[in-house]
């Protein structure tokens, strides 16, 4: 029978052991991710920050940042002081001390110089690619949260966003292989042999060949746009569905149409909400290799994307250099020696530190979001 | 302003709807964006399907020509050859390891004192190169820069021995007069010390004393890698003729298609003369039908020599295989010796069954589609761009994504679930606001950093952990490839315990509160709420966050593509846990790796498309089944 | 008030949320194997104050006793070497809104006893048994023990919960307003095996009907802003109140 004095307990709760081993597991289980993250971070900022940052005045080394991507040649003088220059100072050096001896020359591709080109170009290829994505994938947004009513289309669509967001990047590089590079339509007085299908237009010869957009600016940001859609469109709609009912029905019952109701009382308050999930969106295309690397991605470059073009226009049709891409050119195209360490850490401590300020960013964000907007 | 608005717009009635309105106009604007998901979905299944499907009868006429020119023929005694040639380089080895592990002593003093004046040499040779060359050119009068250079030389000199490596079989003393020997070294002087070429001679007296006692090994591995010249020879005579007849073939099927196309620009040419014009080019550039026939009887002559020699081969093979040894002394060599006579019976068995498959064996057999569609799912070769045969089997590729997510799964499951109970279930607030944003932020490194880690830090650090003594107990240590399955898996694993642990995390605390405080009011502990009753609740959900992990783990490409070490062969399963530390090539860097580099429209770029319909439709199975689960959870 | 043995002894109780004082000074003893009730309007602090006798609170952050004691038997149960699990096996609760675990009618009957350590099949098979009839449920389920308790309906789920409160045979029975998310069928059953219940276990009670405190209860406590206004048995309460706070309560001047 009950016995009160059972309610108190002598020496440690039963199972107290058990529990603590429990927990200990799980504990040390997190800890440990929390730990290799930290290393991974301590190991690229301790090889990284070296190469952007210097103990002087300006404290950052800008020409990492400015100046273009060059094969890097190491040779010694005949005093047997050793030189690392970049291609084009290093024609300079020829020039300057011609006939001079040079000796134990080696050359290291990608090494030399900065990473302006990359950087641009990555920039380049996030902006064209969020522009595209966010005016679909806000306005298909709109419709799904404002609009839409059960029907089999909007089934249709919900299941297609659903099956983009998991479709493997690689199946997106081929994708935008197939259809942009070789496929999608230009207009040209020159079709290309390997056209689809090419209808004339009866205007100076021009013709509407199928033939693609060739490996560019345009099909990169196209394809990256592609990808980032569903992610958009998701993240935008849960904006819009945080926006309270009774504002639409306030504005309605006022007499507003449908389309000043989401103009003047939805839009500006998920504004927010959009912008900050499209930040992390950001980090996710800035990121992306795979489906780059057929479509707009080029290894090296001479010049920088803006340079050489006979119209501002050509920078679409042309190939970029990209971070992503660069990162990938620099681990897996040249061995590691103590010359190549440079650009190879530095580019991924830029790299990385673009991504985390970008997540960063997104996650204060949110933060000031969440307690600025309650309703 | 709208047309409502407008007050000369008179309509019958001021609620009824007028035909088409600026509203409308903007409902159907929205909703045709969103249909654009459909339409990209649509797309991408349309030209992966249009780029994809080409490959089956391409392939198909590759097997054909592969049959008729009598390839498929030679490679039936080549299988065998190349069987031979394996096992013959597996008896080698053991019979080395055997020896060196006999004199391991003398072998790690040598090896360890070359080492040593490697690294020496290693990171003095280019000031000592200048020195030389400067003083070689006696003409140069500038006394000045050759002092320079030899202070130079002096200084890197100085570093160099500084930083020398270790030597743990080595005597302090010894060590101190390599070390010595080397400092006082003249500049020009460029043999190796004294010291080290004694060792070097020691290990190889070693090596020749402890052979003494092997003789018998080392004449029964060479009568069997003797054993199969005579097949050897037949195998190559056989090579140069069918590789004549298949190029044959290859060109008349070019001149052909070219043939096809110059009919199609004719029939679609507008003007009479030149349509007449590229006719008759049509006409003759019709192609001689090669003669196929002659070679392959040719080679059809040949079976009784290759019945011959297999037989030979096979009497020589079950002979030998009573003539080795037991087992060994050394560790490696007996499990060398052991996996050669483990795979022996399979090996004669083989060369059993080949007089019979080559007497079997038909020119003018038929390859019908579905070979190349079940070639293509069942091949064991990935082989392109060879002078012999093409295959696009895609077993390797598909070995090497499962493993690698097999490693990443094992090693993420665990951590990302355990940490989502942990972070959910026991941590404090303060800890809870500290650890999520933290895993969360691994998932935003991009993919490419993380292949980088591993193929710079990762893969190099691994290596050098696997050297350690203590670890040799490990299968596959010390590890023969920087970079393979399981140094992949690891960093996949990283990739997707973010995703698991955000998913699951999600889960369990979509589980009601309500069930928790009941099972506590019941008496359980936490620990017993947290296993019997939160994780159950939860299960579907933490089923779909491991589902959706996997199928990130099975999609992503450029970690697999830096550090799987990108090798197109089956793993050697027989080294057991071993096999993890194998290099592999995947599903995805097959794409990432090759697409560049193939012509367009080419059977392997048709190949590289497939298997993207492949890892697409794979990886949807994996998404839907893990919305089911979520789905269910909901309800 | 009949005066038998005392089960709860409650002596000038505070108890907050964070900063929310929720209790001021409380004082009541429950007396054993009768039914008492709490009763009074929303927030006043009745749900609270039961969920301090089997210190299930302790489960929120921030909440936390801030002055004087609760005594089971004489035993203080905020004492540092109380054994939680036990003396909520002695305590059994019963929520508002039914809530099984999403496992078979078996296993939740026999959920306490596994996590006390009892796995013996045959121990257990019996005790289920019992708990099940005594919460008049034997009948309605024996031939799908092991069928998911979500089949089940709401008044029969929330017997399976008390089934499965008092399959451990607790002295003690808390009752969070067990009624308030069935329909009037439903609870009248309920009110039917309180009664049958309470010659075995002290039940506390907290409702917002103040027809099912008549109909049910020994004792009933009237609660308003943390304070008990007024305590005594429940003939008297109602019919004859002291407070006038009671009086308008009872009498349905507010609420």
């Amino acid at each position: 029978m009950f016995n009160p004095e059972n309610l108190i307990r002598k020496g440690l709760p039963k199972g107290h052991f058990k529990d603590l081993v429990v927990r200990f597991v799980l504990a040390g289980l997190t800890y440990v991710v929390v730990l290799i993250a930290a290393l991974l971070f301590a190991k690229i900022i301790m090889d990284g920050a070296p190469v952007l940052f210097k103990a002087k005045a300006p404290f950052v080394d800008f020409e990492f940042l400015t100046a273009k991507n060059e094969t890097l040649h190491v040779f010694d003088d005949a005093q047997g002081n050793r030189h690392q220059l970049p291609a084009s100072r290093y024609n300079d050096y020829l020039a300057k001390y011609e006939g001079a001896p040079i000796f134990n020359e080696q050359t290291y591709s990608y090494s030399g110089g900065g990473i302006a080109g990359p950087i641009v170009g990555t920039a380049l290829l996030t902006i064209g690619s969020m522009v595209l994505a966010l005016f679909f994938g806000v306005a298909a947004a709109i419709y799904l949260s404002e609009y839409a009513k059960q029907s089999p289309f909007i089934h249709a669509i919900r299941l297609a966003i659903l099956n983009l967001a998991g479709i493997p990047s690689i199946v997106f590089g081929l994708f935008g292989f197939s259809v942009f590079v070789l496929a999608v339509p230009v207009i040209t007085p020159t079709p290309s042999d390997r056209s689809l299908l090419t209808i004339p237009l009866h205007i100076n010869h021009y013709v509407m060949s199928f033939q693609g957009w060739n490996s560019s600016l345009m099909a990169g940001c196209a394809t990256l746009a592609c990808m980032i859609l569903p992610v958009i469109i998701t993240a935008s709609e849960e904006s819009l569905r945080a926006v309270p009912q009774g504002f639409r029905d306030a504005s309605l019952a006022m007499g507003a149409t449908r389309w000043q109701t989401i103009r003047k009382c939805v839009l500006p308050f998920s504004l927010p909400g959009i912008l900050t999930s499209s930040l992390l969106a950001i980090t996710r295309v800035a990121g992306e290799t795979a489906p780059i690397m057929f479509t707009a991605a080029v290894a090296a470059k001479d010049d920088l994307p803006w340079q050489g073009l006979k119209s501002p226009f050509d920078i679409l049709s042309s190939q970029v250099q990209a971070l992503p891409y660069h990162i990938y050119t620099l681990a897996a195209r040249i061995p590691s020696s103590e010359y190549t360490r440079r650009a190879q850490y530095g580019s991924v401590f830029v790299f990385l530190l673009l991504v985390a300020s970008l997540s960063v960013g997104s996650m204060i964000l949110r933060a000031k979001l969440r307690s600025k907007l309650k309703w | 302003m709208s047309p409502e608005e407008n007050p000369s717009d008179l309509a019958p009635h001021r609620f009824q709807k007028r035909g088409f309105s600026y509203e409308r106009a903007i409902k159907y604007f929205f909703a045709s964006n969103a249909g654009l998901t459909i339409v990209i979905l649509a797309l991408i299944i349309i030209f992966l399907l249009k780029e994809g499907l080409g490959f089956f009868p391409g392939y198909q006429r590759e097997l054909q020509v592969y049959r008729i020119a009598g390839l498929e023929f030679v490679d039936i005694s080549r299988k065998n050859l190349t069987a031979h040639e394996q096992l013959t380089s597996v008896l080698n080895r053991a019979y080395y390891a055997e020896i060196n592990g006999r004199c391991i002593k003398q072998m790690r003093r040598s090896q360890e004192a070359s080492a040593l004046f490697n690294a020496y040499t290693d990171q003095t040779g280019p000031t000592r190169d200048l020195v030389l060359n400067n003083s070689q050119a006696a003409s140069s009068p500038n006394s000045e820069m050759l002092k320079n250079l030899k202070a130079n030389y002096e200084q890197q000199k100085a570093k160099a021995l500084a930083s020398l490596t270790a030597t743990p079989h080595l005597t302090q003393m010894e060590r101190r007069d390599l070390i010595e020997s080397v400092r006082s070294r003249a500049v020009n002087d460029t043999d190796d010390p004294l010291f080290v070429t004694t060792l070097a001679e020691e290990f190889t007296a070693a090596q020749h004393k402890q052979a003494e006692p092997l003789q018998a090994l080392r004449s029964t591995i060479d009568s069997f890698s003797s054993a199969g010249s005579e097949l050897s020879s037949l195998v190559s005579e056989m090579t140069e003729s069918v590789i004549a007849t298949k190029e044959k073939i290859q060109g008349a099927d070019i001149l052909e298609k070219d043939r096809k196309t110059l009919l199609a620009a004719a029939s679609g040419a507008k003007d009479p003369v030149e349509r007449e014009k590229l006719m008759t080019e049509a006409r003759t550039s019709l192609a001689d039908k090669p003669d196929v026939e002659g070679p392959i009887q040719l080679l059809l002559e040949h079976r009784p020599d290759c019945i011959k020699a297999h037989t030979a081969l096979r009497d020589a093979s079950t002979r030998i295989i009573g003539q080795l040894p037991s087992s060994l002394t050394q560790l490696e060599a007996a499990r060398l010796l052991k996996a050669a006579r483990h795979s022996w019976p399979f090996f004669i068995a083989d060369l059993e069954k080949t007089p019979a498959a080559i007497n079997a064996w038909k020119p003018d057999a038929p390859v019908p589609l579905t070979d190349s569609i079940s070639s293509f799912l069942t091949g064991k070769d990935w082989v392109t761009g060879g002078e012999w045969q093409d295959f696009y089997g895609i077993l390797p590729l598909a070995a090497g994504s499962l493993m690698i997510s097999i490693v990443a799964l094992v090693l993420a499951i665990p951590t990302g679930i355990g940490a989502a109970v942990y972070v959910n279930q026991f941590a404090s607030p303060w800890e809870q606001s500290v650890v999520k944003p933290i895993i969360e932020f691994i998932q935003a490194i991009p993919s490419v950093v993380l292949g980088f880690i591993g193929i710079l830090v990762f893969g190099t650090v691994l290596r050098d952990i696997s050297l350690w003594d203590s670890l040799q107990w490990i299968p596959g240590f010390p590890l023969e490839e920087r970079l393979n399955i399981f140094t992949a898996g690891c960093l996949l694993a990283l990739m997707s315990i973010p995703t698991i642990f955000s998913l699951a995390e999600d889960a369990i605390n979509n589980v009601p509160s309500a069930y928790a405080e009941a099972s506590e009011a019941l008496g359980a502990s936490q620990v017993q709420t947290t296993f019997r009753v939160v994780i159950p609740a939860a299960f579907s959900g933490i089923l779909a966050a491991v589902l959706l992990g996997f199928g990130r783990v099975i999609g992503e490409t450029m970690v697999v593509l830096l550090v799987a070490g990108n090798r197109i062969k089956i793993p050697d399963f027989t080294a057991g846990l071993g096999t993890f530390f194998q290099p592999c090539h995947t599903l995805t860097g097959i794409i990432a790796q090759e697409l560049g580099e193939v012509p367009m429209g080419s059977v392997h770029y048709r190949a590289l498309f497939v298997v993207g319909i492949l890892l697409f439709a794979v990886v949807l199975t994996i998404n839907a089944t893990a919305h089911r689960f979520v789905n269910k959870m909901k309800h | 008030m009949v005066k038998t043995s005392t089960a709860i002894q409650i002596n000038n109780l505070s108890f907050a949320y964070g900063a929310k004082q929720v209790l001021h000074d409380v004082s009541l003893e429950i007396p054993a194997r009768q039914v008492t009730a709490f009763i009074g309007p929303s927030g006043c602090g009745k749900s609270t104050l039961l969920r301090c006798f089997n210190r299930i609170n302790d489960r929120i952050p921030g909440a936390k006793l801030t002055a004087g004691s609760i005594l089971v038997h004489d035993i203080d149960i905020n004492r540092t070497d109380i054994d939680l699990q036990e003396l909520r096996r002695r305590i059994g609760m019963v929520f508002q809104k039914y809530n099984p675990f999403a496992k078979s009618i078996y296993d939740n009957v026999a959920f306490s006893l596994r996590a006390a350590g009892r796995t013996k099949r045959s121990v257990l098979d019996g005790i289920v048994e019992n708990a099940l009839k005594n919460a008049a449920l034997w009948d309605e389920v024996k031939s799908r023990l092991h069928a998911s308790a979500f089949g089940l309906s709401g008044g029969q789920q929330q017997r399976l919960c008390i089934a499965r409160a008092i399959a451990n045979q607790p002295e003690i029975l808390l009752m969070d307003e067990p009624c308030a998310a069935l329909d009037p069928l439903a609870t009248l059953k309920i009110e039917e095996l309180l009664s049958e219940l309470k010659k075995q276990y002290t039940i506390i009670i907290v409702t917002h009907n103040l027809a099912q405190a008549t109909r049910c209860s020994d004792n009933t406590a009237f609660m308003y802003l943390g304070k008990v206004i007024e305590y005594g048995s429940t003939m008297q309460l109602f019919e004859n109140p002291k407070e006038p706070q009671t009086e308008a309560y009872v009498t349905g001047k507010f609420g």
